[in-house]
């Protein structure tokens, strides 16, 4: 196998001589270059840089011999490649060619598509640095930009398993010739701009809910794209999750926001959280429905093709009124609106708000209020509640996670991230629940308007499995609930809570 | 995947030097272990054939396998050389507690970091071999097409068909035939191909073939468009896993 020891660059970034290089090699090497290769090089990652938070980097190398798929680390080890025949991005994993190199990053991405993170065009020669045997021991890769655009020529020096010495050798006698090395990840691409967080207690709450407010926006702009192109489905989810949180700040700041946010944004996030709501549940049922289709006993997994084909028409439809809503006027100027008026806030010297209040007295204020929600909601919860009361709750939950997370930055680390774990034990029980209710009356809802089309009885038999098993894990998450509510509820929760200015 | 026969000579190194390239040229990160002392297959890498500590020091487990790979000029591929101290590892298998099971233990110590593994090995039949029934899942058989050679497979099926614990798949395939012999002839289409699996493939003696030791790289390497390069790429779709 073969990985990097060193990246090298010109001190001042500017040309490298392979009459040099060869030069210098060739004191202890019969170093034997290659022709030039122009190679285009296109970097791959999801949107949000999987592969390079797992330390991989994959890209697609076109040269005109053929094009291929190469995955390795970020430090150049590893390194791993396949044929592509004329691959288009965005792609999702499964249309990758099967082998290794799909089977490497299929975990790291998950439902994510691969996209063009950047696009150069690069002259790459290889000298092969041999021993008496001519065998090679140590490789070195000149690679110098075809474009004015592009980075700065490099050399990178490949070592060889059970050759390290001679890579040693080699990279010794290039520093010699002045060359410098490159920091690890001086070449990664520059990330999106982030506001700093506010971490003052005593700034106005306006100030730290505009920071965030603005954040979540930066998050919709930033997924609407891909969210249109239909690129993957998490683009939707990452835009409803914003909208979530942006909807549950607006609601946490009330007694620091200006009215006009009660009764103009509060309503219009509302709605576009509503918007969006019929495809991602569309998008949900797909992505599980292989998993679902291992809870068949009796009927066949193809039995849920059918099921697959109606959600595939139903998607389709869902997406195609979702996209135009999101292309429309109305939605432009919304998010053009929001942003006038986040601006606006932002530049309140006092806050712009009804009261002069603290950001620290507001998070202590909402993490209270939202912690006895939540303790309220709960200690009524019986064994003859309906479905619905603990639906509320978790709600409840959900605005108590949101006010950990907006005011994550004046509060406990610690602390905070105790506290969400015990939140997340309750979530979890009222997730399972409430996803179980809702996936039951929307598959018998599948199934009748599927048998309006004349849909098999195999079909529809499979469906009845689907809900008998989804029976059984309500059931369950029921029967977890009393002992989630009181993990949460426990003394030492208490005291994180008190820490958190939450329980009283 | 394992080369083997009984028999030398017959194409047991061509094929694992020339499967293990195809296998890493396709992306498949590849290993190839060359226990014949003669170390051919490492000649042909232009690897030194020696291993710190020899085969004592692998088996006794005193130096990690990891310690003794060395890349080869190809990507993906990677070779753990031969040693002249190899003519001995029955005597050190046999010194080990799971005497028949240690190459594969040996393997497994490096076996997340390879999708395939190929090994050469020396013709015979020992305590070597049944290691190697036991480590692999294929059995890749080279037969030069003579009656002799038939009876010599007969021989290896019924010792693996003995053999205790896991067996592996024996795939059979014609090697060094000529086609101008009438017996090489006979015997490749009278072969009874329901009593095993026999490869399709016929890979056949040519020169370029016996040019490998010479120009010391695989034939698809140095000679892409030969036929034999095209031989062994209808070989390997055959016989590699899916």
């Amino acid at each position: 196998m073969i990985s990097a020891t060193q990246v090298l660059q010109a001190a001042d970034d500017g040309p490298l001589k392979l009459e040099s290089i060869l030069k210098v090699l060739s004191a202890q090497f019969a170093a034997v270059p290659s022709s030039k290769q122009l190679v285009r090089r296109r970097r791959l990652d999801t949107f949000d840089r999987r592969l390079e938070a797992a330390g991989l980097m994959l890209e697609h190398q076109i040269v005109a011999a053929g094009e291929r798929l190469v995955l390795g680390r970020s430090d150049g080890s590893g390194t791993m490649a396949v044929s592509v025949k004329d691959p288009r991005w965005p792609a999702l994993v499964d249309l990758l060619p099967s082998g290794p190199v799909r089977d490497a990053i299929a975990p790291v991405i998950g439902v994510r598509a691969l996209m063009v993170s950047s696009d150069e065009r690069r002259r790459i020669q290889r000298v092969d640095l041999r021993n008496g045997e001519g065998k090679t021991v140590a490789r070195v890769e000149l690679d110098e930009p075809a474009s004015v655009a592009a980075s700065p020529a490099k050399l990178t020096v490949r070592r060889l398993r059970g050759y390290d010495e001679q890579a040693r050798r080699a990279d010794r006698l290039l520093v010699g010739l002045g060359l410098r090395a490159v920091e690890q990840g001086e070449d990664q691409l520059p990330g999106p701009a982030q506001q700093m967080p506010v971490t003052d207690r005593a700034v106005p709450a306006t100030a730290l809910l505009a920071v965030a407010l603005s954040g979540f926006l930066a998050t919709m702009r930033e997924n609407l794209p891909g969210l249109l192109d239909d690129v993957d489905t998490e683009f939707l989810h990452d835009f409803r999750v914003a909208v979530r949180r942006t909807r549950a700040t607006l609601k946490l700041g009330r007694p620091a926001l200006p009215e006009a946010m009660r009764t103009r944004w509060e309503p219009a996030f509302k709605s576009l959280g509503d918007l969006t709501t019929p495809l991602r549940d569309l998008d949900v049922y797909q992505l599980d429905l292989p998993s679902m289709s291992h809870w068949l006993v009796t009927a066949d997994p193809t039995d849920l093709d059918p099921l697959a084909t109606h959600l595939g028409r139903r998607r389709a439809v869902a997406r195609r009124e979702l996209a135009s809503s999101l292309r429309s006027t109305t939605f432009r100027r919304l998010v053009m609106q929001w942003a006038e008026e986040l601006a606006w806030l932002q530049d309140q010297p006092e806050g712009g708000g009804r009261k002069a209040l603290s950001a620290g007295r507001l998070a202590d204020r909402s993490i209270s209020r939202a912690h006895a929600r939540v303790a309220r909601g709960g200690a009524l919860i019986g064994a003859d509640s309906p479905a619905g009361d603990l639906h509320g709750l978790r709600k409840r939950c959900k605005e108590l996670r949101y006010a950990l997370e907006v005011f994550a930055p004046l509060i406990d680390h610690a602390a905070r991230k105790r506290a969400v774990a015990d939140l997340k034990g309750l979530q979890d029980v009222l997730g399972r629940f409430q996803d179980s209710e809702v996936q039951r009356h929307a598959m018998r809802g599948f199934a009748e308007e599927m048998m309006a089309e004349g849909t098999t009885a195999g079909a529809v038999l499979a469906m009845g499995e689907l809900i008998g098993h989804l029976d059984v894990a309500q059931e369950r998450a029921r029967r977890e609930f009393d002992a989630a509510f009181a993990r949460f509820e426990r003394p030492s929760s208490l005291q994180l809570m008190h820490k958190l200015g939450g329980a009283r | 995947m394992a080369t083997y026969n009984i028999k030398g000579g017959v194409g047991k190194t061509s094929t694992a030097v020339n499967l293990a390239y195809l296998a890493a040229r396709e992306g498949r990160r590849t290993l190839l272990w060359d226990l014949d002392p003669q170390a051919a297959a490492t000649y042909m890498f232009r690897v030194r054939p020696r291993v710190k500590g020899g085969g004592h020091a692998l088996v006794s487990r005193k130096r990690p396998v990891q310690a003794a790979l060395k890349a080869t000029d190809f990507d993906n591929l990677d070779l753990l050389p031969a040693d002249f101290s190899y003519r001995n590892m029955d005597l050190e298998l046999d010194d080990t507690k799971k005497r028949t099971s240690r190459l594969g233990q040996l393997l497994d110590s490096v076996a997340a970091e390879y999708d395939m593994v190929f090994l050469d090995c020396p013709p015979s039949i020992s305590l070597v071999s049944e290691n190697v029934m036991h480590a692999c899942d294929t059995l890749l058989v080279p037969l030069i097409p003579a009656t002799l050679s038939l009876r010599t497979f007969d021989q290896l099926t019924r010792f693996v068909a003995d053999s205790q614990g896991s067996r592996p798949e024996v795939v059979a395939f014609f090697s060094m035939a000529d086609r101008r012999k009438r017996l090489h002839r006979d015997v490749i289409d009278g072969i009874a191909r329901d009593r095993t699996r026999v490869a399709n493939t016929v890979i056949p003696a040519l020169s370029i073939i016996e040019q490998m030791a010479e120009r010391r790289a695989p034939v698809p390497a140095f000679a892409p468009t030969s036929r034999a390069a095209q031989c062994y790429e209808q070989l390997w779709v055959e016989v590699r896993p899916r």
